[in-house]
């Protein structure tokens, strides 16, 4: 018996040994272990051994069993390893990969949200204001003389109802103003409107940011130091922000912001970006006028303003030539900013 | 405003001063330099040389061959193709070498096979004069071989940026007052010649005192008109204007030395005197310019007492009534008109003149005087003649500016105490404001900007710069209001539509009314409902968006024109529309839109079939954006679309959804599939926000069963859902739609009959469910939708 199963154990080694492919294998299995296999029919010869050589023949017979069970796994094993490592035979995997739909914010979302960013680490909080707007929140309040220029329809998109397009977001300061009680610090981007032809740097719809910030004792020092922090935050620690004296109706006195601009090959310039300035008293007078009330009378509050454009801070900050790419919506143009 | 540094130097000594620090000076004060530009020879290179021979050149018949004496010793050949000189002339030579105007370099060259060594220049190449008509002759005793540069004045011109509110600076004297003042150094004293005033007593009337407070007019006679001098055609050409003749010339002289239009008449031209009225309405007006005008009664037209228009009141002369050569008696003019009503004329008319830009922004009135007796007299000493009687005058000028106090706490608290009251009284005593105590300060007449404290307050930071005053930071905490919080919505459900695969676009929201057709409005648009731009740029922006589909539509078309194989844009914007058909009141509503076509993955080398998107890849998308809502479709009438649908979340309706008409995709070069949805942001936003307690994992494993059932083809599946919640199994999580099948040819399923198939999943929170708990349950559920729907399992 000892040598049948040695015998037995010893070819069902070698043909697994010998075996090429699982069906081979599963062949061999079946030789060996199956239920008519020449393991399984040596053990039926069990039944004539003695009651002192069944244990010996029993350990044999399960040894020989573990032992090809064993050779059979690590068989299997290999031969599903070969198959897996087949399977990539020839694969290049310099092929170009599989490519996704990309998507993204538009530039001006993305620079708008930075702003917005910036703006609420000074504590701004945001506002807004309708964009079809009387003449009230746009230019009378603002002291804007009924004679001035920005008021001619030539420049300004009117209704027939004798309402317009806002022409800036400073609405939203009157709007603001109107419906809170001071401190107020605020920041509105918006889109606003003028009847200017669309060309390389001009759209007739077009998107500010404008902030205010109202309280008691707001000097021009406030001014500085916040929007100094918001262009430095904008642009880079080192950035440098100058402010000269300017005219704008609703602020005085108003200045003009300029960023010296360093673009990599270029000497550094500076470029013009924003308008800001103290709210003119007369202003206050107006709100208080709308409001009936003195809380905003200049005698108790100073404040300041600024606005600037969105889609020219964009263009200064990509290098984009021409603002039309803004609206045109490319994806090609807009992938760059992904 | 272009400005002459030589002009300006007749008023003030500018030596010393560069033109970089005159430029910074300026431009912190708040007078920007937009440009400067240097006038005149800088090279050395261009030399005095006198003409010695001149043959003509054998190649070409316009040109000739020069020899000349540059003071070398030997003559120099020089190719020369003005015909204006004599041998003999001494004009300018560049020289190999020299740099001329607009940055190009002389060389040795051949002109038609003659060598050239050099160039004989006219006045406008050396920037000495407007003549390009041909060779500069210099002046006889200009000596050969020295630099031009030796003999000619350079000068600079700036252009400077004058702000709405500061009239006063436009002219050289206003100028040079302000430089003056900025700088510290004296503006040279300005003697006017004195004249004797007189009212007019009818010579001269004015109707409307209203827009024409104060008018003044000087009889000159037997003048001779002619050419400027030299040193008047320099001043006038340097600042780009045309010399005309002596008197015209003197009037723009005046106008740009002081700021004070000024208009002669020849007399002859003038029936009886001088009236200033209102134009009639429709009254035709032929200007200088050669144009004619239609007025209206609000324009000012000065007239003679026969009722002829002479001018247009502040803004031009007539064709005909100016001075020309065979004038001899001259008016000459100098009034005040009212701001507002010269800017309406000149922009109604859209004709600007140097008149009427400083007109409509305010002359100083103080000066109307001065103006015109300087005027007479220069026409007196450079035109002859004689001034005949007082200057006849009508009305009286406005006193516009007066005392203004200089509130000390409160520019104090403006400028944090960082500028002293002795500088800030320093700055206005130098800008030419008298103090008068208390604090009052008395306003020169020019200055009509300066009326209230802050006006002063202004001044005083303008000179003092912006450097004086230190930064400052007085931050603090602000509490996120509802537009904050909207804000942060709308920027995640814009990141999350990115992730997707989504660009987001940007449209214009001026449309066009053939635009309107694709418009896909949250709520029908009614007649009225548009709101369109009275005055339109273009047809092509003459609305004001309803729905955002028009314009994500043309995104779409603009894309597969270039080459794109997929359309993935979204926006989120406003729409804009009447209320209720056009009653008063206009709507603004945030709105998301979307766009989707195209293949639903990129091109790759190994799959060989794209497939396009299709309705349900949009409305999965909206699944996704809404987690945990329940996303329908509900039918409905499909317009100019293939198809419609209202988008309904939870049972509400949000929004639109339409399949673009393949016909109008076609016109937008649209090869495939288009899908358009939009929806109504508020409540995207809201459905969004909520922040519900998570779900508990369950603790036990669930059991599915599947289910197909065979129904009417036109059964829709909203039917067979709205039939299983129906039934509110207790058991059942949730069930999938996993197949739909039917055979048009009807060989394996009736054609008017179709095969769906549900897959549900049992499970109970408290326990493992037993098989036949799940079959129990599930058999009850499949014989209530057998009963209450047309279907049979198959």
């Amino acid at each position: 018996m000892k040598e049948e199963i040695e015998q037995i154990q010893a070819d069902a080694l070698a043909t697994i040994a010998h075996a090429v492919g699982e069906q081979e294998l599963d062949t061999a299995r079946i030789a060996f272990l199956g239920k008519k296999g020449r393991l399984t029919a040596a053990s039926s010869g069990m039944k004539t051994l003695s009651k002192e050589e069944k244990p010996v023949a029993g350990q044999l017979l399960n040894a020989a069993r573990g032992a090809i069970t064993a050779a059979l796994d690590t068989k299997r094993t290999a031969l599903q390893d070969e198959a897996d490592r087949a399977a990539l035979e020839g694969l290049d995997l310099t092929l170009p990969g599989r490519a996704l739909h990309s998507g993204n914010l538009h530039p001006l979302t993305q620079l708008k949200d930075r702003a917005v960013q910036i703006c609420r680490r000074l504590g701004f909080a945001l506002a807004e204001g309708p964009e079809i707007e009387t003449e009230f929140h746009c230019f009378d309040a603002l002291n804007t003389p009924p004679e001035h220029p920005a008021r001619n329809e030539k420049d300004t998109f009117y209704f027939d109802s004798g309402k317009l397009l806002r022409t800036h977001t400073s609405t939203v300061q009157v709007r603001t103003m109107e419906s809170q009680a001071p401190p107020v610090r605020i920041i509105a981007p918006g889109s606003a409107y003028r009847r200017d032809e669309i060309d390389a740097t001009h759209l007739s719809v077009f998107n500010q940011l404008e902030g205010l910030y109202v309280d008691t004792d707001v000097q021009v020092g406030d001014l500085k130091g916040t929007l100094e922090f918001f262009y430095r935050a904008m642009f880079g620690e080192d950035t440098e922000v100058r402010f000269r004296p300017h005219f704008f109706p609703f602020t005085e006195p108003s200045f003009e912001i300029d960023v010296k601009l360093r673009v990599k090959g270029q000497d550094p310039r500076w470029i013009e970006i924003a308008g800001c300035g103290m709210v003119d008293p007369a202003v206050f007078e107006e709100i208080s006028k709308s409001r009936g009330d003195d809380l905003y009378h200049p005698d108790k509050v100073t404040g300041f303003a600024f606005g600037m454009g969105i889609d020219r801070l964009a263009m200064i900050k990509w290098g984009i030539k021409d603002i039309r790419l803004l609206i045109e919506n490319d994806a090609r143009f807009l992938r760059q900013f992904a | 405003m272009l400005v002459s540094k030589n002009w300006l130097s007749d008023h003030l000594d500018l030596s010393g001063l560069s033109n970089a620090e005159f430029d910074d000076i300026l431009t912190f004060a708040g007078v920007e330099v937009e440009g400067i530009e240097e006038m005149g020879v800088s090279s050395d290179a261009v030399v005095v040389a006198q003409v010695k021979q001149s043959d003509p050149h054998p190649n070409a018949d316009r040109l000739s061959v020069t020899q000349v004496d540059a003071g070398e010793g030997e003559l120099r050949q020089i190719v020369c193709g003005a015909k204006n000189y004599n041998v003999g002339d001494k004009v300018p030579c560049a020289l190999p070498g020299a740099e001329l105007r607009g940055g190009f370099t002389i060389g040795e060259t051949k002109m038609r096979g003659v060598e050239s060594k050099g160039m004989l220049c006219s006045a406008v190449e050396l920037g000495l004069g407007a003549d390009h008509s041909g060779l500069m002759i210099l002046p006889s005793d200009w000596e050969t071989g020295k630099p031009v540069r030796q003999f000619v004045a350079n000068d600079t011109i700036f252009e400077i940026e004058i702000t709405p509110n500061r009239p006063d600076l436009l002219s050289h004297y206003g100028m040079a007052r302000e430089v003056a003042a900025l700088t510290g150094r004296d503006l040279k004293e300005f003697e006017f010649p004195t004249s004797e005033l007189a009212p007019a007593n009818g010579a001269v009337s004015v109707d409307d005192q209203e827009i024409c407070p104060f008018y003044t007019a000087v009889n000159i006679k037997g003048v001779s008109v002619g050419e400027s001098p030299e040193w008047l055609q320099g001043k006038l050409e340097a600042i780009g204007l045309r010399p005309i003749n002596n008197v015209v010339d003197i009037t723009n002289f005046v106008l740009h030395e002081l700021g004070q239009p000024l208009h002669a008449f020849d007399a002859a031209k003038v029936t009886g005197g001088i009236r200033v009225r209102n134009a009639q309405e429709g009254e035709k007006f032929a200007a200088l310019d050669e144009e004619t005008y239609e007025l209206l009664a609000s324009d000012c037209v000065i007239s003679d007492q026969s009722g002829t228009a002479l001018a247009l009141g502040g803004v031009m002369g007539g064709l005909h009534s100016g001075v020309t050569k065979t004038s001899t008696d001259v008016i000459l003019e100098s009034a005040w008109f009212n701001p507002p009503s010269i800017r309406r004329t000149a922009r109604r008319l859209i004709l600007h003149s140097d008149s009427s830009y400083r007109f409509e922004r305010g002359v100083d009135p103080g000066g109307v005087t001065n103006a015109s007796a300087l005027a007479a007299r220069l026409i007196v000493e450079l035109a002859g003649g004689t001034i005949e009687g007082p200057t006849l005058t009508a009305g009286s000028a406005p006193t516009l500016t007066g005392s203004v106090a200089l509130n000390q706490d409160k520019l104090q608290q403006l400028v944090g105490g960082s500028i002293s009251m002795k500088q800030a009284n320093a700055a206005l005593g130098r800008l030419g404001l008298t103090a008068t105590g208390n604090g009052n300060w008395k306003v020169p007449s020019y200055r009509l900007d300066l009326q209230r404290h802050i006006d002063l307050a202004e001044e005083v930071v303008r000179v003092a710069g912006l450097d004086a005053i230190p930064s400052r930071n007085r931050s603090s905490a602000a509490a996120p209001g509802k537009v904050d919080r909207r804000y942060d919505l709308e920027l995640d459900l814009k990141k999350r539509l990115a992730a997707f695969g989504f660009y987001e676009a940007h449209t214009i929201k001026l449309i066009s009314d053939a635009q309107l057709r694709d418009a896909l409005p949250l709520r029908p648009l009614q007649d009225g409902d548009i709101i369109r731009i009275s005055l339109p740029l273009s047809e092509d922006h003459s609305v004001m968006r309803p729905s955002l589909a028009p314009g994500l539509l043309a995104t779409a078309a603009r894309n597969v024109r270039q080459g794109a194989k997929a359309v993935r844009f979204f926006e989120v914007g406003r729409c804009f529309r009447n209320a209720g058909g056009g009653k008063a009141t206009d709507l603004e509503s945030e709105t998301l839109g979307l766009v989707l076509g195209g293949a639903t993955q990129p091109a790759f080398w190994a799959s060989k079939h794209s497939c396009h998107s299709d309705a349900f890849a949009l409305k999965g998308l909206l699944g996704a954006l809404l987690p945990g809502a329940l996303v329908q479709f509900s039918p409905a009438k499909a317009g100019q679309f293939l198809q419609a649908a209202q988008v309904v979340v939870n049972g509400k309706t949000i929004g639109s959804f339409a399949q673009l008409a393949p016909s109008r995709g076609r016109e937008l070069d649209l090869e495939f599939p288009v899908y358009l949805a939009e929806l109504d942001l508020a409540k995207v936003v809201e459905l969004r926000s909520g922040d519900a307690p998570v779900d508990e994992l369950p603790q036990f494993p669930g059991s599915s069963r599947d289910a197909a059932m065979e129904a009417p083809a036109d059964l829709a599946n909203a039917e067979i859902e709205k039939a299983i919640r129906k039934q509110s199994e207790p058991l059942l999580v949730s069930f999938d739609c996993f197949d739909v099948f039917s055979d048009p040819s009807g060989e394996k399923l009736a054609a008017d009959r179709k095969s769906i198939a549900y897959s549900f999943l049992y499970r109970a929170a408290d326990r493992t469910l037993k098989s036949e708990e799940v079959d129990a349950a599930h058999q009850k559920l499949l014989k209530h939708l057998e009963k209450t729907l047309p279907i049979g399992f198959r």
